[in-house]
């Protein structure tokens, strides 16, 4: 029997897997993938809430957003990654570094 | 069918940007010779119109009233934050142009003015919002829409890893707050903010009011990475150089200002519970010591960053880190003094950092040069926009009869009032401020003492550019005069719809 918590970790472990490679990874697209997975793991809490908790279905029209979401962000962070691609020919994060913070 | 008849007429302002929006695309899409013009002039009338509808959308002590099934509310709260939101993007589009850019010039008219517009849009939704789900949809369209605003100079580099930047502090702080909307939903059942406030207030176990209070820690990323916020600024000085600068001046201020409006509704109402008066509100979750630990740090990263940096972009974008520090000491005293403070603060803000980015601009338009070294003996040469920015620094700085002071000064009052065990916190701002001075007067000084430049030649500054300067210059110590009216407009607009 598959209950609540058992999706919780799931979601708990997708979202750490993502943040992880956010933070590891120097291709701009792997990172973009991190992305991804954080915004699902947040979509997979949404709807085991909805389907295990008040019995509204207030999260799942909430995920149906988040997915909206989510392929619009990696639209534009894709377009940008191409422009800088083009600029300087390499999709690694570390030699992003005109802008020094 | 009447509920969304009823939500249409209480929404106006949102509907006109829309179209407006739309007819910027399509003219934009016409190719013909007078799209230019025709395009800039479609969205000073959009921004106009909006801002004239959303002033008359209630009517005089009306609480408000929900929209949309709960989604959007039209309080007088949201329609005080509505006003310096249009405001701020119809003075950027009045006062940058294509013209007295150097970095804009050249590059394509329409596409600037709508997205300039659908940014617009997302802040007054994000103003507006009375739901998570709302909250998230409106934060996030934001967000991507200024990606796109700030990478807006394709062939730049530094313009597009700018925007990469922000991107992905971005995606990571969203993401983060997106993940503690879920949990938040998980425990509540609900998304809407007046239920959460509801299910907060009723009974619950000290352990929930913990998981609440963690849960807290995830959604303030999302608010922190939106006002540029400690420990999620990091984006900024980065975003701030290398956006064009008219962009730059108007994230510095029309985001900000949705990003506070939006805390002020989360934390105020659903968060917190209304105590005796009808705006002192008891927190139900201990949040106020979190984000007065966060404020504190956001002014001193900020200030203590500033002293250093030469380029004036950069510098200015460090002290927005810690304007956006002072700012919320306002949600902090988590009173109604406390939230008039803030609203205050923020409309005295557009006029001073505007002005401040206006100088920057021109000074690049004639000299090409952003560098803080560059603006010695800049007086000899444009006194007009060395007055103009030395009030525009003294009015960041929180210096009397400027508005910046007013700003300040309602916000230090509220913090004060709210009890010993808040003092040191007054105080650790004023030591902040103090820290300001220094950085504000060292750029007064280039510009006014130190020797240089002698051999280049006075400003060519165009009449419209000189106007807007001297304009802006004084809507920095004018409204001293007419404090009662927008202290009495401010007061009345203290009123948080909390209805479903």
């Amino acid at each position: 029997m598959i209950t609540l918590p058992h999706y919780l970790v799931v979601s708990a472990a997708l979202f750490s897997l993502g943040m992880l490679g956010i933070l590891t990874r120097r291709n701009a697209v792997n990172v973009l993938m991190g992305v991804e997975l954080v915004l699902n793991s947040a979509n997979l809490n949404l709807v085991a809430f909805s389907r295990f908790g008040p019995g509204n279905l207030g999260g799942q029209l909430f995920a149906v957003f988040v997915i909206v979401i989510a392929a619009a962000e990696v639209a534009v962070a894709l377009a940008i990654v191409l422009t800088l691609y083009r600029l300087r020919r390499t999709p690694n994060l570390d030699e992003a570094d005109i802008l020094k913070g | 069918m009447t509920e969304v008849l009823r939500s249409a007429a209480l929404f106006t302002p949102e509907i006109a940007l829309t179209t407006g929006l739309l007819l910027v695309v399509l003219v934009d899409a016409s190719g013909a010779s007078w799209r230019n013009t025709v395009g800039r002039f479609l969205t000073v009338a959009t921004l106009a119109l909006a801002l004239f509808l959303a002033l008359r959308l209630l009517p005089a002590g009306s609480p408000g009233a929900s929209i949309f099934s709960g989604m959007v509310v039209v309080d007088p709260l949201g329609l005080f934050f509505k006003v310096i939101l249009l405001a701020a993007s119809l003075l950027t589009v009045l006062l940058f142009t294509f013209r007295n850019s150097r970095e804009l010039f050249g590059l394509g008219h329409g596409e600037f003015y709508a997205l300039l517009l659908a940014v617009t849009l997302s802040n007054l939704l994000m103003a507006a919002s009375n739901d998570i789900v709302m909250l998230y949809l409106s934060l996030e369209m934001v967000s991507i829409t200024s990606y796109v605003m700030v990478a807006y100079m394709k062939g730049d580099r530094m313009s597009n890893e700018a925007s990469l930047k922000y991107l992905l502090f971005g995606a990571v702080s969203t993401g983060a707050m997106l993940y503690g909307l879920s949990l938040l939903y998980g425990m509540t059942g609900t998304t809407s903010l007046p239920h959460i406030q509801e299910f907060l207030t009723g009974d619950l176990s000290t352990q929930g009011r913990k998981a609440v209070y963690l849960t807290t820690f995830l959604i303030t990323a999302g608010f922190g990475f939106k006002v540029a916020a400690v420990p999620f600024h990091f984006w900024c000085p980065d975003v701030y150089q290398g956006a064009p600068t008219p962009v730059t001046a108007f994230l510095s201020v029309a985001p900000k200002a949705a990003g506070f409006a939006i805390m002020l509704r989360f934390f105020f109402g659903s968060m917190a519970q209304a105590g005796t008066g009808p705006w002192d509100l008891a927190g139900t979750i201990d949040w106020p010591q979190l984000l007065m630990v966060v404020s504190v740090l956001t002014m001193t990263v900020g200030n203590v960053a500033a002293l250093t940096q030469t380029n004036m972009k950069r510098l200015l974008a460090y002290s927005s880190i810690a304007h956006a520090g002072y700012i919320m000491m306002g949600v902090v005293a988590l009173s109604a003094n406390g939230a008039r403070g803030m609203m205050i603060y923020l409309a005295a803000y557009l006029f001073m950092n505007l002005g401040a980015f206006l100088v920057v601009t021109l000074v690049h338009l004639q000299d090409g040069t952003f560098d803080l070294r560059d603006y010695a003996g800049l007086y000899r040469r444009a006194p007009l926009l060395t007055v103009a920015m030395g009030i525009f620094l003294l009015s960041l700085v929180g210096i009397p009869p400027f508005v910046g002071f007013m700003g300040k000064l309602y916000v230090f009052a509220a913090i004060v009032e709210r009890g010993p065990e808040y003092w040191w916190y007054a105080v650790a701002a004023a030591v902040n401020a103090a820290i300001a001075a220094f950085y504000y007067f060292r750029i007064m000084k280039t510009m006014a003492i130190d020797a240089g430049n002698e051999n280049k030649p006075a400003f060519a500054l165009a009449f419209a550019d000189g106007a807007a300067v001297f304009l802006l210059a004084a809507a920095n110590f004018l409204p001293i005069f007419f404090w009662s009216g927008i202290e009495g407009w401010a007061r009345q607009s203290l009123t948080l719809y909390a209805g479903r």
